[in-house]
């Protein structure tokens, strides 16, 4: 796919998620028992829950819940990747072995444990997707700082940055030019888009084991709010048919193939070339 | 094309320990060779880059002189950086960087870390000709008059260096270095991981270009049968061990 194909389908995909998020409803309070009522005709675009109220704007609260931590969460793996693949450059052994340490010791933690005891033990007031993607970053972290200090170590570490300052470029040139810019940068786009997509998967998860478990909320404090799995479960009864439908999905998969297809496409456009 | 341009004079360079290199000169000219030779480790490198004014060991240079005289500046570019410690080192560094990649150019031991993996060749070449005094009109033209020069096909522009062999990089790297119409051609061991009969012809060719471009090639290397066969001066450097006062 050519990169400027690729940057135009991010736009669009990430600008939908933003766009959703930001103008998703607030809190539904009042019930719109009346439009339970409704010919099928009548209903919302999308179709509404058992309730009648729409399913769009659950899937808009969906979006408004995960965006910003998805995007929080890439951009810190981002970071660290660049982190990684820099210290290899610099040739100091003492940064290093500090990084290294890092990597090795937050590496072997089992990530979908931390995960939930870090759910589970957060107070209720403080619930919220954000501080569990940072958490999720965090232990994603070891992975894209490995492949950079990995891709970094390919072009010859330290002696690359020598042969280019050679040529007359400054360090600060090379470093951000150079290694991140021309090198790193198709790794640890891609780590972080993949790290964004799994905070999506990480919401989707969440969500149902708290639906399952008749649990409050693990990734967000406000009652009102509805996550994936309140999308699925409210608008699996199809209200005009009669019948469990299953119609939600149609948006429940829609809002996790938008961020898919934004991760796929930041992925492509950062390939180097 | 003849003359001087570069004399480098008694350079010392020490660290806190040792005394790395002492009482070394040389002098490269217009259109020819000038060989530094000698056992690994004994500072050959180092005293190349000293030459382009990068030295980056700590306290570093403790005495000599640079001169270069095809700048127009009859300057000692070492003078005021003697016995500066680090901070003298990065003010030399800093002093002497609008030279580095015009005035003169380098041609790494490896031709990997030379050529960047994430650029096609031609964008390399690009930046690098994009570094000489005058505008070029035709880049592309350039480029693949370049290209066929060191003995590549015009199309290996749209390559990356990971789609080219061993000796393709070093014909590419030696583009590269030759793009932006250096004075001085700095190539570390360009023969470093090739067999007999690719290194007898990058040195040829290497020679060949410089010569073309009347810039002086310092080379260095420890093949001695090579650097009798094809330099004009020589400079031979041994290990010092000497520990720092």
């Amino acid at each position: 796919m050519p990169r400027k194909v690729a940057i135009l389908i991010t736009i669009l995909s990430l600008g939908l998620l933003v766009v959703a998020a930001f103008h998703a409803p607030e809190k539904r309070t009042v019930d719109m028992m009346a439009e339970s009522y409704a010919t099928p005709w009548q209903l919302p675009p999308f179709g509404a829950d058992r309730m009648g109220r729409p399913l769009l704007d659950y899937a808009m609260q969906g979006a408004h819940i995960v965006a910003l931590p998805a995007v929080a969460a890439g951009l810190l793996v981002t970071l660290l990747g660049i982190l990684g693949g820099l210290v290899r450059c610099m040739g100091s052994a003492q940064l290093e072995s500090l990084v290294s340490g890092f990597r090795e010791m937050v590496g072997a933690l089992p990530r979908m444990v931390v995960i939930l005891v870090v759910a589970i033990v957060m107070p209720l007031e403080w619930r919220s997707l954000l501080a569990l993607a940072l958490v999720w970053a965090l232990l994603a972290a070891p992975g894209a700082m490995d492949e950079a200090a990995a891709v970094a170590g390919r072009l010859g570490g330290a002696r690359f940055v020598e042969a280019l300052r050679a040529h007359g470029f400054s360090r600060a040139r090379i470093y951000l030019v150079h290694v991140v810019g021309f090198n790193l940068r198709p790794v640890v786009v891609r780590q972080g888009a993949e790290t964004m997509m799994q905070v999506v998967f990480l919401e989707v998860a969440l969500s149902y084991l708290a639906l399952a478990g008749q649990y409050t909320s693990f990734t967000h404090n406000e009652e009102t709010t509805k996550s994936w799995a309140d999308l699925l479960y409210e608008g699996y009864y199809s209200i005009a048919l009669g019948i469990p439908s299953g119609h939600a999905l149609v948006l429940g998969l829609g809002l996790v193939a938008v961020t898919a297809v934004a991760a796929v496409s930041i992925s492509t456009a950062a390939r180097a070339r | 094309m003849s003359g001087r341009l570069l004399q480098l004079r008694g350079l010392a360079v020490r660290t806190q320990q040792r005394v790395l290199v002492r009482g070394i000169d040389v002098d490269v000219e217009a259109g020819r060779v000038t060989a530094l030779v000698g056992p690994s480790g004994a500072g050959k490198s180092l005293t190349a880059r000293c030459a382009m004014g990068l030295i980056d060991v700590v306290p570093g240079l403790c005495g000599g002189t640079l001169k270069l005289p095809g700048t127009g500046d009859d300057r000692d570019w070492y003078g005021p950086h003697v016995d500066g410690g680090a901070a003298g080192m990065k003010r030399l560094a800093r002093e002497t960087a609008p030279l580095r990649g015009s005035y003169f150019t380098y041609s790494p031991q490896v031709a990997a870390s030379a050529l960047n993996p994430g650029r096609t060749i031609g964008r390399q070449m690009q930046l690098a000709i994009a570094r000489r005094a005058q505008a070029v009109e035709d880049a592309g033209a350039e480029i693949r008059d370049l290209l066929t020069e060191v003995g590549l096909e015009p199309r290996a522009a749209a390559a990356l260096p990971r789609e080219l062999s061993g000796g393709q990089c070093q014909r590419a790297a030696l583009a590269i270095a030759i793009a932006p119409k250096p004075r001085v051609v700095v190539a570390d061991e360009p023969e470093t991981g090739l067999d007999p009969v690719l290194r007898r012809g990058i040195i040829e060719l290497l020679v060949d270009v410089c010569q073309n471009h009347g810039a002086g090639l310092m080379l260095i290397s420890h093949h001695e049968d090579t650097v009798e066969r094809i330099a004009d001066h020589v400079v031979r450097i041994l290990p010092h061990r000497e520990e720092a006062a």
